[in-house]
């Protein structure tokens, strides 16, 4: 159990800066996902919490503790690596038990620790068999079960799960939360899949380019984004946003269509802006804005319409039962309270 | 993709050929070997099978038998002559030694130089490894010369003393196998995620611990692989040998001097030449398990 302190950390690998400057409190006991597509950083962040990676300048501090030049055995940390990064010559058992031998713990300790490891993870069957002889969510739970005999201060999860395939994916992020609601220790998590961080986080850090962009809840990130790249990267389907200037009633889009804006706002008249509304808080109406349905795709629960909306492709969802084909014409409006309004030049949200 | 019934029988049969094309050297040394004289010397026709086979190209070369003796007691006088000279125990056990002596050697080195250029990062390390290739394309024959001199002078002739000789023969075949191993191991290492290594690390292995219980134990096949190439080339060089030495007779030296100015005693060099194949033969049985390069299957995803 320890706090994560990373104080202006950056990273160079030659004259090439790929972490900028990186300010993070990760509190004790916390789940915090670090999320961002592919070369944003993250990784590298979380290597370097690990201490795989060396730090160019900064702080990482664990429990308190500057741990910069400290090696990751003495950090007390535990890691699940993207590919398990399991022994291959060692059956489940030993795997799961070989950092307790090295710190040459007593056997009946290890046996206990292992066994008690093997009851949460449902691997009791396969203590005796190798890791070739698991399937890939057995081998995942290896892994976790590694990173757990040890009770370490921090777990790290490099994109644990990205090598399962869809369903079982739902299920070990369940098993994951489930795992730190019990054990309640300090995790830090990587992905690029923002369902998995809103599923699991405590908190979300949202990473582009060796910068955060935002860190928060997984919902104050998806009703609150501060800027248009956390906007346009968490949610699916994406955020709507459409580009316009502010007029006296709205905002006027390219084809001269003035989509509604609640009567207070904080945009200037005349600034050039980008919409933002979620499809959800998109819906067809008796009277609203003309859209020209392009798509439609029913996924049980709701439909997803995607329509042309002033030059440009919205997706709207209802839980209406609407018949739609292509090129029929409807009318989506937006709930007003629901509106983002982001500067364009910035990126800005206007709060 | 599954092969329909003629192509599979085709397939089946061209394969047993190739077999065969490649055994059958082989095949006719083993003959050769238990031939008697005047069939492996019959000028009329070529003998196959009809023959009465005789074990007297082993008594001699592999016991020590004396020759005359045995033809006298066989009542064949055709072509006795030559006593001691045929005797090969000795060259096997010299043979053996250097060969099992100078794999050990390169084994060890090549592992721990190429776990390093696998996994550490250090000024130069493509040079060096361009360099450690380039030393094996230098034949041989080029550095004759001067390493007989070098050998003579730093007393690694058996001349001198004949462990030092050995010693000697060891370290210029681990010098020449040295590049291949480096490289072949270093493959096998690379096949090794580095992920490994740091898991081991955040378990609370040190260095030398990730390599020796963690690394190490999954590259088994290739230290293997690695080993019998080098006992493989160590058991059939000629030429180092032949200059270095000259009480130690390694087997391909010893088969060389068969050939004498009274004629080819082809049943003799059959016979240690099929003697020959059975060391290495062992030796690759005994490895053999290793030598599956799916030994890192399962640290991994898919």
């Amino acid at each position: 159990m320890a706090s994560v302190n990373v104080k202006k950390v950056f990273k160079k690998y030659g004259d090439v800066e790929v972490v900028h400057g990186i300010d993070l409190e990760i509190e004790d006991g916390s789940f915090v996902v670090l999320l961002g597509p592919s070369g944003c950083g993250k990784s590298t962040l979380l290597r370097m919490i690990a201490g795989l990676e060396s730090i160019t300048s900064g702080t990482v501090e664990i429990a308190g503790r500057r741990v910069n030049d400290v090696h990751p055995k003495d950090r007390n940390i535990a890691m699940v690596f993207q590919n398990y990064a399991l022994y291959a010559h060692m059956k489940v058992r030993d795997n799961m038990s070989f950092s307790l031998q090295l710190a040459k713990r007593p056997q009946a300790e290890i046996d206990e620790k292992v066994a008690w490891a093997a009851k949460i993870l449902n691997l009791e069957p396969y203590l005796d068999r190798y890791p070739r002889e698991l399937s890939g969510g057995q081998r995942q739970r290896v892994a976790m079960g590694r990173a757990i005999v040890r009770n370490p201060a921090v777990f790290l999860f490099d994109e644990p799960l990205s090598n399962l395939d869809a369903k079982l994916r739902v299920q070990m992020r369940t098993e994951i939360k489930e795992l730190h609601e019990r054990l309640k220790t300090t995790t830090v998590y990587v992905t690029h899949d923002q369902i998995e961080a809103m599923t699991m986080a405590d908190k979300i850090v949202i990473l582009r380019d060796g910068v955060i962009e935002q860190v928060g809840t997984p919902l104050e990130v998806y009703d609150h984004p501060t800027n248009l790249f956390v906007a346009e990267f968490i949610g699916s389907p994406a955020m709507n946003l459409l580009r316009g200037a502010v007029v006296k009633d709205g905002v006027k889009v390219a084809d001269g269509t003035v989509l509604p804006l609640p009567a207070k706002h904080k945009a200037k008249a005349g600034q050039k802006v980008v919409y933002g509304i979620r499809p959800e808080h998109l819906k067809p109406s008796r009277k609203g804005s003309k859209a020209k349905v392009v798509v439609v795709e029913p996924t049980g629960p709701e439909i997803h319409i995607y329509a042309d909306l002033g030059g440009q492709e919205v997706c709207a969802i209802t839980d209406e039962r609407l018949v739609l084909a292509r090129d029929d014409m409807i009318d989506l409006s937006p709930k007003l309270d629901k509106i983002h309004l982001f500067d364009l030049e910035s990126g800005k949200a206007l709060a | 993709m599954e092969l329909s019934r003629p192509w599979q029988i085709l397939r089946d049969v061209v394969a047993v050929l190739v077999t065969g094309l490649f055994m059958f050297p082989i095949l006719w040394w083993a003959l050769t070997s238990i031939k008697p004289i005047s069939a492996i010397f019959d000028k009329d026709r070529v003998v196959f099978f009809d023959f009465v086979p005789t074990w007297i190209n082993y008594g001699v070369t592999m016991l020590g038998m004396s020759r005359s003796q045995l033809a006298i007691d066989q009542g064949i006088g055709m072509g006795v002559g030559g006593a001691e000279a045929y005797d090969s125990r000795r060259s096997i056990i010299d043979s053996m030694v250097v060969s099992v002596g100078s794999t050990a050697v390169t084994t060890v080195i090549a592992v721990l130089a190429a776990y390093a250029l696998s996994r550490m990062a250090f000024r130069g390390r493509a040079t060096f490894l361009n360099w450690v290739l380039g030393q094996r394309f230098m034949p041989p024959i080029a550095i004759l010369i001067p390493l007989v001199t070098i050998y003579k002078t730093a007393g690694l002739r058996d001349t001198d003393n004949l462990y030092m000789g050995y010693l000697g023969l060891m370290l210029i075949y681990a010098l020449i196998n040295l590049p291949i191993a480096v490289l072949l191991m270093k493959s096998f290492f690379d096949d090794v995620p580095k992920d490994v290594d740091e898991a081991a690390m955040i378990d609370g292995a040190t260095r030398i611990q990730t390599f020796r219980k963690v690394v190490l134990p999954m590259v088994k096949g290739g230290v293997a692989a690695t080993a019998v190439l080098c006992f493989i080339f160590s058991w059939t060089e000629f030429l180092l040998s032949l200059f270095l030495t000259t009480d130690i007779r390694t087997v391909p030296v010893k088969i060389q001097t068969f050939v004498t100015s009274t004629g080819n005693e082809w049943g003799f060099i059959a016979a240690l030449g099929t003697a020959a194949v059975i060391p290495s033969f062992i030796f690759i049985l005994l490895v053999q398990r290793h030598l599956v390069r799916g030994l890192t299957l399962g640290s991994l995803k898919e």
